[in-house]
């Protein structure tokens, strides 16, 4: 009893048992090592999609990724695909940092200043010239495989490449489609936007503002003074200069021609920037630009859009048409989630052409990270078949891979996902430069002064000039 | 007392006695604050001001002189923003200060609904700005704001209150001031609560009415707390941000930025930290200027 006591401190706690704890813990640093290669064996391979880079190192190491939050359904997709990164490499633990999505570029520059950046961060294709000349990122073609690479639509791989890298993973693909409320414009007595799945047979821009006003009219002569022809965009902070990239350059770059001489103002108002990605002049502030924020502007001087953000104006029923992505369509087919009325796709207004921007999210991994291989590695499973076709089903957007679209029958049978796939396919980048986000930032509040009355003649030029005198430090 | 007699001549030989060492050391954490805090930023930005810096690292690329300056100065958005900032102060100060002084008075008179009207100013006061900026924007809103109802219930039209440019600024200065007027009041309420009530009385027995005692006698007893009321709100208006920023985003057609926005622009939207810098030393320029107006116009005034 005495002898006992003796052993014990005065926590109560035994000789014996500090011993054997400190025996565990050394027997658990030698054979660490032996102990998650075991578990790496018991969890069985992973699939790391088309990650071919290193093998992983066994010593702890913490990844950090940065991202934008999604709805709570893919928020847990995301925490159970870092757990079984986790049985599988119990030494690497995933800390997460969400942030606004209109937030997370600038966050991304002042944490690349900072030099302290996650391992991962969500970036966006549009700005694969800035991740590659601010060397922010690792070129990823040196960790993924040729065939993973390769199976990125060319059009979006060289979206997210810049001189001759790939620097960040596309997640999805954007796509523009307008989305029409089928039991207003029978309401209206008037005919539908075409259903059509090929990138002939919409709406030119002229058309589309004539069909606006007409049902803008009947609309109003029936007494529904609550239903707009065209609803507020939701893109980015809603309202006019939401999203140029996605939504608002449809209305400048459609007015372009691809096949027309690279000197004449038509091929320049489609490029939307010179060939060195240092002028902007005359690219849009052209005649044919001009044109097409006329027509933009007509949609709020004739009344037919709000001139503010009205949050969920389309999936309420209260206006007629709205601009938005694949994930509608996803989001509307399933059950217990359909809008209150019957709905239908058509591609969006045509100038010369059609115009889609692909830009996309797109992970990068920093260059300065200190687990090159490990932060790829999680990135290429986060982007392996499983979990993009699990993303996909949850989020609604449309893949950015060919194998995945091929996985999805619903490409090739149905009409709003076959047109998104003509969309896709006939997609272009942003205009090419190194100083995007100083371009992007001065057009959105350019396109929502053109929104509200300002003179486009006056404004673009200004604009172009403003651009000019920004992109001047990334010579 | 004999002993203290000695030692303190002794200490003011040496430089340093106890006392003023312990003055020193009671000092010296506010002036540490001070320096890292308020001077360390301001050498900062007057330096970054002078260099040029990489868009992606911002890390400086060099000294550039006043190239900085000469840049903005022939940006015609620059030269708005700065038109702009005169312009909140002095709408600012020109509703901000009567209407506080007006609230105070009849606050100091104890009328019936005082302690209430009293704590909803400064709830409106202490309330977030970026809140108070985000509901006023819905009132604002063209098609289901409340100002808009209003009108259209009493057949008036619609008006374009942050999507004018000849309306947005003053929108934005009405909800600023509604916001910020408690400030200046409980300045003033603390002014006229010092008043001594003899004042007013011996005035009242000379015949002057009301108004004359507030014109001769209150007004000018309140000239300290208006000197602070008007430095107050001085700098108030002169970075003003929040509300600029909530509700229009320096538009439309940079109607309502000011040279704080326009600064945090450069900063963070068109990676110029080193235009930014020399945007944020004439910003102090202009409060440093008006400031010492004030400040020369007033003690002009109490030397008369």
């Amino acid at each position: 009893m005495t002898g006992k006591t003796s052993e014990r401190s005065e926590s109560g706690v035994s000789r014996r048992a500090v011993l054997s704890g400190i025996a565990k813990a050394a027997a658990l640093g030698v054979f660490a090592p032996a102990v998650i290669d075991s578990a790496r064996a018991a969890a069985g391979k992973i699939d790391l999609g088309g990650y071919a880079g290193p093998t992983l190192t066994s010593e702890p190491v913490t990844l950090r990724f940065m991202r934008q939050d999604f709805t709570p359904d893919v928020n847990a997709l995301l925490e159970k695909a870092y757990a079984e990164f986790k049985a599988s490499f119990p030494n690497i633990t995933v800390v997460e940092e969400k942030v606004p999505y209109g937030d997370l570029q600038k966050k991304m520059l002042v944490y690349v200043a900072s030099n302290d950046a996650p391992d991962i961060m969500m970036g966006r294709t549009d700005f694969a010239d800035a991740y590659h000349a601010g060397k922010m990122a690792l070129p990823l073609q040196d960790y993924l495989s040729k065939a993973f690479v390769e199976d990125i639509p060319a059009n979006l791989r060289s979206a997210a490449s810049s001189g001759g890298s790939l620097y960040c993973s596309p997640w999805e693909t954007s796509v523009m489609l307008l989305y029409f409320n089928r039991d207003m414009w029978a309401k209206a007595g008037l005919k539908t936007p075409p259903e059509v799945d090929t990138l002939e047979g919409g709406w030119t821009d002229e058309e589309f503002i004539a069909q606006l006003e007409d049902l803008n009219g009947k609309l109003k002569a029936a007494g529904d003074t609550k239903s707009w022809a065209l609803a507020a965009a939701g893109q980015g902070n809603g309202g006019p200069g939401a999203n140029y990239s996605q939504l608002e350059s449809i209305w400048i770059r459609s007015q372009g021609d691809p096949t027309a001489p690279k000197s004449s103002s038509t091929y320049k108002t489609l490029a939307g920037i010179s060939d060195d990605g240092r002028s902007v002049t005359g690219y849009i502030d052209t005649p044919e630009a001009i044109k097409g924020m006329r027509y933009y502007q007509s949609l709020f001087s004739k009344g037919l859009t709000p001139l503010g953000p009205v949050p969920n104006q389309f999936p309420g029923g209260l206006a007629a048409t709205y601009f938005g992505g694949l994930n509608f369509t996803n989001r509307f087919r399933v059950p217990g989630m359909e809008p209150p009325f019957k709905w239908g796709v058509s591609p969006p207004p045509k100038g010369k052409i059609v115009f889609n921007g692909n830009g996309s999210d797109a992970p990068l991994v920093w260059a300065k990270s200190k687990h090159p291989a490990e932060a790829a590695a999680l990135l290429a499973f986060l982007c392996n078949d499983t979990n993009r076709l699990a993303f996909h089903k949850a989020w609604g957007s449309m893949p950015s891979r060919t194998s995945l679209r091929k996985a999805m029958s619903e490409f090739a049978t149905e009409q709003p996902f076959k047109l998104a796939s003509a969309l896709s396919d006939a997609s272009y980048s942003v205009p090419r430069t190194p100083g995007y986000f100083d371009y992007f930032n001065a057009m959105n509040p350019a396109v929502k002064d053109i929104a509200l009355g300002a003179d486009p003649a006056k404004v673009l030029p200004d604009t172009a000039a403003k651009i000019d005198r920004l992109l001047v430090k990334y010579k | 007392m004999r002993a203290v007699r000695v030692i303190a001549p002794a200490g003011r030989r040496s430089g340093w006695n106890g006392d003023a060492v312990l003055a020193s050391a009671m000092v010296l954490p506010a002036v540490v604050a001070l320096a890292m805090f308020q001077f360390l930023p301001l050498v900062t930005a007057v330096l970054n001001s002078l260099q040029s810096f990489g868009p992606f690292d911002r890390s400086s690329t060099g000294w550039v002189g006043l190239d900085n300056y000469r840049e903005l100065f022939a940006d015609p958005a620059f030269r708005y923003a700065l038109l702009n900032t005169f312009l909140y102060i002095v709408l600012m100060l020109g509703f901000t200060i009567p209407l506080a002084l007006l609230l105070a008075v009849l606050l100091d008179r104890r009328l019936p609904g005082s302690t209430f009207a009293r704590n909803a100013i400064i709830g409106a006061l202490a309330a977030s700005e970026a809140v108070t900026a985000l509901i006023w924007n819905q009132m604002y809103e063209p098609s289901s704001g409340l100002f808009n109802a209003i009108l259209d219930a009493v057949s008036l039209p619609t008006q374009p209150f942050l999507t004018s440019g000849g309306q947005a600024l003053v929108s934005i200065v009405v909800m600023s001031v509604w916001k910020d007027v408690g400030l200046p009041m409980l300045i003033f309420l603390a002014g006229l609560q010092s008043i001594p009530r003899e004042l007013p009385e011996a005035a009242e027995l000379d015949g002057a009415d009301a108004r004359q005692i507030f014109w001769y006698v209150t007004l000018p007893a309140l000239r300290p707390s208006l000197v602070v009321a008007l430095f107050m709100m001085t700098i108030t208006a002169t970075r003003m941000f929040t509300p600029i920023l909530i509700m229009t985003q320096g538009g439309p057609q940079g109607a309502t930025t000011n040279l704080a926005l326009f600064s945090y622009l450069q900063g963070f939207e068109f990676q110029s930290p080193g235009t930014a810098s020399a945007s944020v030393v004439c910003m102090l320029v202009v409060l440093a200027l008006v400031t010492a107006a004030q400040s020369f116009l007033l003690r002009g005034r109490e030397a008369d």
